[in-house]
């Protein structure tokens, strides 16, 4: 197994170095530097100052490297500066990125773990129930509501739940944050509320078809043949032999828990890495985006490899060479 | 009965399930008593603090680089400045600040000028960590003379980065300061290294600023340029102490000055999450705290008509000493609709209004009934703006070199451009006509003025335009509609239509006018290059004097020439004399008279059509006292109040939970479920 680990860890660097390469062409090879200082400091100033941006952010130096200067160049240093964690400053407001990073990766997790958990959870949880009242008008509404589900805008979820939640019942508040650990669940019900409609349709739909295919199983009827309670057969039998497809999807989502929800986090306010991320975006800070994209794909790829030795946790004829 | 039927293994298991099940009613009775929407403690229900939202981080609140109105709020209620804006007074008036009186003008020999600034006495910054750099255990010191010329030398200095050096290069050896340090940071090893106050003291003071002992400064103009005191009104030329920039260097844990301002204002920053949330509180320093009774330390008896009747002139509170609020909190809110709705939950105490609410909140021009109950106030002011659309003077059809022919098609394009239909259709009618280039509320405005080219006609712009020499809008050369460019950075699918508005009015003349949209960058080049024809921009006066209006016209300021703001390229020599008579002269009846001059050859001309100055409708809520709006991003939060009481009594009122729809959920959950659990057990059965 670890000839495959370390073999899959080569692979995970070389598509990390592709990931890197790439990433330089998109933020430094096709957008103008002249354009991201203006951005940043407005349209009102003066060519000099924008020179001096460019200075102080490294931007003056030429994009590739030539024998005069082999080692003074942006490909050079955006590779260095990537790969021993040296994220730099912002374009948008000069604050340190790895800072930004330490900063919001809390409330982010804050935000996304609950969602994740509850969302299994209660995922399930459902998808167990319409299992167990499989071709009853339960499990035919169970997988109308989950279409429904999946079928509708997250904006739309914000929106409303924003109103219905917030506005009208006066539940919980509409947006905000703090982290305080009495209060800090009422800043996080609804975002966390919002998350969990708009993800369990899909779960309960994958589950569901996951645990309806096991039913149907020898090994289920031998259980009933031998007088086990249908409870217990969910539970016991369909729930831990329905693992490893259950596995692959979580696996690969807990190293995203990490970078945050985007709309999330930047409709109710909560300071993560969501909502940092949103906001590179909208205020085209390169730095930060390039930073926040680089970090997303090692996330994936460790993702991937966690995934893989998982497999050979719940399931002994899973063998990794 | 029941209970003795069980036997012993489910009397185990109830028992085992009672704990669990008391923590679950436990928990949800927990829930139900912390659900409420109020986002802030309940113990600061009571207490003077003013809540506002922001969307945009602050990118940096150093004084000499912040520009954004964002920063501005944050810099403004920190950093005091020499000059202030008096509260109430229009148009705008300077009073003194951290200065003893605003200085008069003293011509000097060679066409110099200089004016000397007093600071008042017993001037203290915010008690800070960095103050210990000039002493062991000093925590703050006395505000100095030299602080001020040490801002303004970091505004000289180029790798400061500040975004004013120009209004500033008026003062006497600017440049040569700039020049020179630039100079030795290049010649000599190790300077750069050297801690900014030691630099600038190597490289030798500004020749123009003179510091006479600890409270006199004296700085000399090397031509009149009367403008530069409101710049001494701005946080750009704060005081700031050496040891500030020298302390908060980003290093060994430190923050850096952007993230950490140290405070002469009446507030202070005691946390900085700009992310987040920003708090400020009163700073027990300020003067104004310590020895109140000067202008901008206690609340004005004076203003303008109006004030009495709107409750901002009252004698209850004139000659009271300031801040009257005690904490400012800042959060962030990206969204607007969000922020509204807070809003209107009583959470936040002043907003603007959105796009989506407007309809809601305002009704005929006023505020709609349901608000009216809830006792809010609706403040209008019109920002120091302008918005025009532009003429490139340098182009062979529309500009200049067209001699009369051009004239006469910009004022027929001119005639038939509707303002009020535009404001009405894409600002919610937000906004006020533009007769000439000034806005209401500064010098030389004359509200009765209208510009004979700013009146909707449509016979008398086909009129022009065949004087033109494009009958019916037909160029003769091509025997085919006029065909003109409209240039644009803005892409979005709303710019478009507002300039397909445009487009349509002067489709009516017989003009083709087509849009170009592209990206910024390639819109600069555009500009750079001289093509473009007619484009669209607004400019947003740095301070309340008509120069910084008409110099947008000046030819010294031509884009195709210096790279300055007159992107109309427009040049002409009468012009630009009556604009240097004018820029150099006090406000008096002769300055007036020059901008008339002035403003008659712009309507003329017609290098721009004036279209509106943006109008702020801003939302109090009844809790907010003394509040006057305006448009220039000044400090003005010392001089509100708040009813703290009223306001926690209203926001009870008005947040109530309502937790029938609960009760509701649960029984429609059970109608639903149980019928299918009871079919499905029996068919088991």
């Amino acid at each position: 197994m670890l000839a495959y680990i370390v073999r899959r860890v080569a692979y995970g660097m070389l598509v990390v170095l592709g990931v890197l390469f790439f990433l330089f062409l998109l933020f430094f090879a096709v957008a103008d530097p002249d354009d991201i200082a203006r951005k940043a400091l407005g349209e009102k100033v003066d060519a000099e100052i924008i020179e001096q941006w460019k200075i102080n952010h490294n931007y003056h130096k030429p994009l590739w490297p030539s024998i005069d200067r082999p080692k003074d160049n942006l490909l050079v240093d955006h590779f260095a500066r990537m790969l021993s964690f040296d994220f730099g400053r912002s374009d948008a407001d000069d604050s340190v990125i790895s800072e930004r990073i330490k900063k919001g990766v809390g409330p982010s997790l804050a935000l996304t773990v609950p969602m994740f958990l509850l969302g299994l959870f209660f995922g399930v949880l459902l998808a167990l129930f319409v299992a167990f009242f499989r071709e009853t008008y339960i499990d035919r509404m169970g997988v109308f509501l989950a279409v429904l589900g999946m079928s509708v805008s997250i904006l739309l979820y914000i929106i409303g739940v924003q109103y219905l939640v917030g506005k009208l019942l006066h539940w919980f508040p509409i947006s905000g944050f703090d982290p305080s650990p009495q209060v800090i669940w009422r800043f996080l019900a609804l975002p966390v509320l919002v998350g969990l409609i708009k993800g369990i349709g899909g779960d309960v739909r994958f589950y569901r078809t996951v645990f309806v295919e096991e039913i149907y199983r020898d090994y289920v009827r031998t259980a009933r043949a031998k007088g086990c309670s249908e409870g217990r057969i969910m539970i016991r039998h369909v729930l831990r032999n329905a693992m490893i497809p259950i596995l692959t999807q979580v696996v690969v989502a807990i190293p995203f828990l990490f970078t945050g929800a985007l709309l999330l986090e930047s409709f109710f306010g909560i300071p993560g890495l969501g909502s940092m991320t949103f906001d590179a975006i909208d205020g085209n800070d390169f730095s930060v985006l390039r930073t926040m994209v680089y970090i997303g794909s090692l996330l994936f790829i460790a993702g991937q490899i966690v995934t893989d030795i998982t497999y050979t946790l719940v399931d002994p004829r899973v063998r990794l060479e | 009965m029941l209970a003795s039927k069980r036997t012993k293994r489910e009397r185990h298991y109830y028992r085992s399930q009672a704990i669990p099940r008391f923590g679950l009613v436990v928990t949800l009775c927990w829930i139900l008593q912390g659900c409420t929407n109020n986002p802030y403690p309940r113990t600061d229900d009571n207490e003077k603090v003013l809540y506002l939202p922001f969307d945009e981080a602050p990118r940096t609140l150093d004084p000499a680089v912040a520009y954004t109105t964002t920063a501005h709020m944050i810099t403004g209620e920190t950093y005091a400045t020499l000059l202030e804006y008096h509260y109430l007074k229009r148009p705008y008036t300077l009073i003194a600040g951290l200065a003893k009186r605003v200085p008069e003008a003293q011509p000097l020999e060679h066409g110099k000028v200089a004016y000397r600034f007093e600071l008042r006495e017993g001037l203290l910054y915010e008690e800070d960590p960095c103050f210990a750099l000039g002493g062991k255990k000093r925590k703050t010191r006395p505000i100095l003379a030299e602080d001020i010329a040490f801002e303004i030398m970091r505004i000289a200095d180029p790798a400061v980065n500040s975004p004013v050096p120009e209004p500033f290069a008026n003062i006497d050896g600017f440049r040569e300061f700039s020049a020179r340090l630039t100079e030795l940071r290049k010649q000599r090893r190790g300077f750069d290294k050297l801690p900014t106050h030691q630099q600038y003291a190597e490289t030798g003071a500004i020749r123009g600023l003179k510091v006479e002992g600890k409270t006199g400064l004296r700085i000399i103009l090397s031509e009149p340029y009367p403008q530069i005191l409101y710049w001494f009104a701005m946080p750009f030329s704060s005081p700031l102490p050496w040891e500030a920039v020298a302390y908060y260097d980003g290093k060994k844990g430190r923050p850096h000055l952007a993230d950490h301002p140290v405070a002469s204002g009446p507030y202070m920053v005691t946390r900085y999450d700009k992310q987040a949330r920003i708090v400020m509180e009163r700073n027990p320093n300020w003067h104004g705290a310590r020895f109140p009774g000067p202008p901008g330390t206690v609340y004005p008896d004076q203003g303008e008509s109006g004030d009495l009747e709107a409750g901002r002139l009252n004698a209850k509170v004139a000659g009271k000493p300031l801040p009257f609020i005690q904490r400012i909190e800042y959060r962030r809110e990206k969204e607007s609709i969000p922020a509204f709705n807070k809003f209107l939950q009583g959470y936040y105490d002043v907003s603007g209004i959105i796009q989506e609410s407007f309809d809601k909140v305002i009704q005929e021009d006023n505020l709609s009934p349901e608000m009216v109950r809830m006792g809010m106030r609706l403040e209008k002011a019109v920002e120091p703006d302008i918005y025009y659309i532009g003429f490139n003077m340098e182009d062979p059809t529309v500009g200049a070199a067209a001699g009369e022919r051009g004239k006469k098609l910009r004022q027929a394009m001119s005639l038939v451009t509707d303002v009020k239909e535009y404001t009405r259709l894409f600002t919610n009618g937000r906004g006020v006509p533009a007769q000439s280039l000034l806005p209401p509320g500064i010098f030389g405005y004359d509200p009765d003025y209208r510009n004979p080219y700013r009146a909707l006609d449509y016979e008398k712009a086909k009129a022009s335009l065949e004087q033109a020499g494009y009958p019916g809008g037909i160029d003769p050369n091509t025997e085919k509609p006029l065909r003109l460019t409209f240039d644009t950075p803005d892409t979005s699918a709303t710019g478009l239509l507002r300039y397909q508005f445009l487009v349509n009015a002067w489709r009516k003349l017989g003009l083709d006018v087509r849009i170009e949209a592209t990206n910024y960058n390639k819109f600069q080049e555009k500009v750079r290059d001289g093509a473009y024809q007619i484009f669209m921009w607004g400019w947003v006066a740095d301070y309340p004097d008509p120069e910084n209006f008409y110099f947008l016209l000046w030819s010294e300021m031509r884009r195709s020439k210096n790279q300055g703001p007159n992107t109309a390229n427009f040049s002409n020599p009468e012009y630009d004399r009556l604009f240097l008579a004018m820029r150099s002269r006090d406000n008096d009846p002769e300055r007036i008279d020059i901008m008339k001059r002035m403003r008659k050859i712009l309507e003329d001309e017609r290098p721009w059509i004036e279209f509106f100055h943006r109008e702020a409708y801003m939302l109090f809520h009844g809790w907010m006292k003394n509040v006057k709006p305006s448009g220039l991003s000044t400090p003005m939060t010392k001089y509100r109040d708040i009813d703290a009481k009223e306001r926690a009594k209203k926001r009870a009122a008005w947040n109530e939970p309502v937790t029938w729809p609960l009760y509701a959920l649960f029984f429609i959950a059970l109608l639903i479920l149980i019928p299918g659990i009871r079919t499905y057990l029996r068919e088991r059965q």
